[in-house]
């Protein structure tokens, strides 16, 4: 059953620039997780999850539901930070993505 | 010529979306009468039955096709103008006065009710799946032991734009400065199962008022839609100092394929040592700058066009993956793809944007200066 459908290809190629192009691969520094992250710049940060990262991580796996599942995993962003200045993340946007 | 950026307008979906909708405060359902309410493309009939308990059917009787909301409620059925059927909330035929029997096959379309903060939700699935609890929005705690004021509860009929659109303010920071007069200093999105969330904070615009427009005004705002159509969003707001808790509730119900209910209730937790009557005040200004606010995305909604492909800078919010997430609640539940239910976090890196914005508001207030002053020499 098609749900939104684009009427052209070149959208296609649009949803895969925004949401899977230039995410780079970090691993926590405490755990098993690995998320794909992206960084426009200094301040920007996208972090993708699997369900299998997601398993991984005790804080996440901790939290019970409610208001209090939502923020990130302080781990996880110290882990980015470390990646970021070890300058494995590159930081920058590709005409907007 | 090739380089040239096309909008592509998309096809709708061509169902509604799954999942929990809010259809109003239960009490407004509770006058021993029936309701009429359009959704899903019809019109369904609401009724509280004799011990106050509320059903949802589908608003025409099975028989020969009378509107049950113009019928009456006869104990705990609703009984249509037509033939006086009576229908119950389980959804089948219970009597017809003037037959012998009622067809075993006199069953009509029900839609699973649960009452959440005061409000009535149906569970709605085109597969017609039993109503998953688990995904239901949560209780306000408080709400029950009356720590909140009375209810402002406020609708409008939204026609000529699909729902979507108004999903797409979870993620975009720049509106709220254009649109609603705020200035957002910090904003974050987490996507994740059935679940999108925003997180602002903003000051309000000193040289605009109307919307969220007013120097004094400081929110923290977390915003969560529970599924396709409820959000409640808790909002630590500071309005010269005075620190109030707000809760408003956006929620919406489809009626057609580009047409919907926009509904939003406001209430505000007392604060201590005020009386109700100036809490009940306060939350009807907090309902009127969010009306002002909805209106001001309504004008939008009705002057663009649908994209399916939005062209974003690095200030924008991640459209794609909230549309991603979106998409869940319009597929068969077997084709719901990983990455739309996966966690998702992004984090808007907003300093250019207050850069340009500082400056854009001391100069609309340097010029509006120069005019004050120069009518005063008049």
């Amino acid at each position: 059953m098609p749900s939104f459908v684009p009427t052209s290809p070149d959208t296609l190629e649009d949803q895969r620039l925004y949401t899977s192009a230039r995410l780079v691969d970090v691993a926590c520094l405490d755990c098993l997780a690995e998320v794909g992250v992206k960084k426009n710049s200094e301040h920007h940060t996208s972090i993708q999850w699997t369900a299998e990262a997601r398993a991984h991580c005790p804080e996440l796996s901790r939290r019970t539901g409610g208001r209090e599942s939502h923020p990130a995993c302080p781990r996880m962003i110290a882990s980015i930070e470390a990646a970021t200045r070890a300058g494995r993340i590159p930081i920058g946007a590709e005409d907007g993505y | 010529m090739s380089d040239t950026r096309q909008l592509d307008h998309g096809t709708p979906p061509e169902r509604f979306a799954r999942g929990w909708h809010c259809l109003g405060l239960a009490d407004s359902f509770r006058d021993g009468k029936p309701h009429g309410v359009e959704a899903f493309g019809g019109k369904l009939v609401v009724w509280a039955d004799s011990t106050g308990e509320i059903h949802v059917l589908d608003g025409y009787c099975r028989h020969m096709g009378g509107d049950l909301t113009q019928g009456e409620v006869k104990g705990d059925q609703v009984a249509c103008p037509f033939h006086d059927w009576r229908w119950g909330g389980d959804g089948k035929c219970k009597q017809i006065p003037y037959a012998r029997r009622v067809p075993l096959r006199a069953r009509t379309q029900r839609y699973p009710v649960a009452i959440r903060n005061d409000q009535v939700l149906i569970w709605h699935d085109v597969e017609g799946s039993e109503p998953d609890l688990d995904i239901l929005p949560p209780e306000l705690p408080g709400l029950a032991e009356g720590e909140y004021t009375d209810w402002v509860w406020e609708s409008e009929h939204i026609v000529g734009s699909h729902c979507r659109e108004l999903i797409d303010n979870v993620v975009d920071m720049a509106h709220f400065y254009y649109v609603h007069f705020a200035f957002p200093t910090s904003f974050r999105n987490i996507f994740e199962g059935t679940q999108a969330t925003q997180f602002m904070e903003s000051k309000g615009r000193p040289d605009k008022s109307g919307g969220y427009g007013d120097a004094e005004l400081f929110l923290k705002s977390e915003a969560t839609y529970y599924g396709p159509a409820y959000m409640i969003n808790w909002l630590d707001t500071d309005y010269k100092g005075f620190n109030t808790e707000v809760v408003l509730f956006n929620c919406h119900l489809p009626t057609g394929p580009d047409s919907f209910l926009l509904q939003y209730g406001i209430t505000v937790k007392k604060p201590e040592g005020l009386d109700d009557k100036t809490a009940n005040f306060i939350a009807k200004k907090y309902a009127q700058m969010f009306g002002e606010g909805f209106l001001q995305d309504v004008h939008i909604w009705k002057n663009k066009v649908p994209v399916q492909n939005p062209l974003l800078c690095e200030e924008d919010g991640p459209v794609y993956q909230l549309r991603r997430w979106y998409e869940q609640f319009y597929v068969d539940r077997a084709d719901i793809a990983p990455e739309m239910v996966d966690r998702f976090e992004f984090e808007v890196d907003t300093t250019k944007a207050n850069e340009f914005w500082q400056d854009e508001v001391a100069d609309n207030l340097a010029k509006k200066a120069a005019e004050d002053s120069a009518t005063a020499d008049v």
